[in-house]
């Protein structure tokens, strides 16, 4: 009833980085999907500027994007500073008698 | 190196006593909750539903009685304590919401701790191109700031 529907398998490949930078092939040899539907996610990942990719000779190396993070970090900050300012404006409009 | 991912924790006090602070956040979050800015429907959002108990949901209804889903409550402790499974987008990722209610001095101070929230960016491509609504989507907003 709670499980996640979306998509365990991107948030694999997200995990597997978090531990270190891998190359698609990496990647793939760990989970149980073909090599075409990692580089799919990692394109994914990419463009959510969540990681970075760099040659590392013929291979294309991913790891995660620290300044990637920080900016979803900071965004998910913002969002609950704004939604508890709000809660806030609303008790003090209750605890003073109006509303 | 791993990449440590701390939750965000952010916290205000109110001045009301535990209680009231409990149901003003939950079964009363449709008079607060900032829709416009924070909302799937924006304009089309009538109310925000709050089914307090386990298992119940967390919803905005639309003027034309549609739903958009926004959390399932994982745990409803009264008037300390609720967990929920957040998951505002149509990919269905759930992030995991604990919001605690403690008495203090002023009256009550409400934490509020996200975890997973990680992983909305990994499904923020995918919530922009489900939906054309009017939640911001992290990659905006990420996007906007760099």
């Amino acid at each position: 009833m709670f499980d996640a529907l979306g998509d365990p398998t991107r948030r694999e490949v997200f995990e597997l980085l978090r531990a270190g930078p891998r190359s698609v092939g990496e990647i793939a040899a760990r989970l149980p999907v073909s090599r075409p539907a990692v580089s799919q996610h990692l394109r994914v990942l990419k463009d959510a500027r969540l990681v970075v990719d760099e040659r590392a000779g013929t291979r294309r190396i991913y790891r995660v994007d620290p300044s990637g993070i920080d900016g979803l970090r900071r965004y998910v900050e913002s969002f609950w500073k704004d939604a508890l300012a709000s809660f806030k404006a609303s008790a003090e409009r209750r605890s003073s008698g109006d509303d | 190196m791993t990449t440590e991912i701390q939750p965000v924790v952010e916290s205000v006090e109110v001045g009301l006593v535990v209680e009231e602070a409990f149901r003003l956040f939950t079964e009363q979050m449709h008079t607060w909750w900032p829709v416009a800015r924070h909302s799937i429907g924006e304009g089309k959002v009538e109310t925000i539903v709050f089914e307090g108990r386990t298992g119940g949901r967390v919803y905005e209804r639309w003027d034309d009685g549609a739903e958009a889903d926004w959390a399932d409550i994982l745990e409803w402790d009264p008037p300390h304590r609720l967990r929920l499974a957040w998951h505002p987008n149509e990919s269905g990722l759930s992030t995991d919401v604990e919001v605690s209610f403690a008495a203090s001095e002023a009256g009550t101070r409400v934490e509020l701790t996200h975890w997973g929230w990680e992983n909305l960016g990994a499904d923020a491509v995918a919530a922009r191109e489900s939906y054309s609504g009017g939640w911001k989507t992290v990659l905006d907003i990420f996007r906007a700031a760099a």
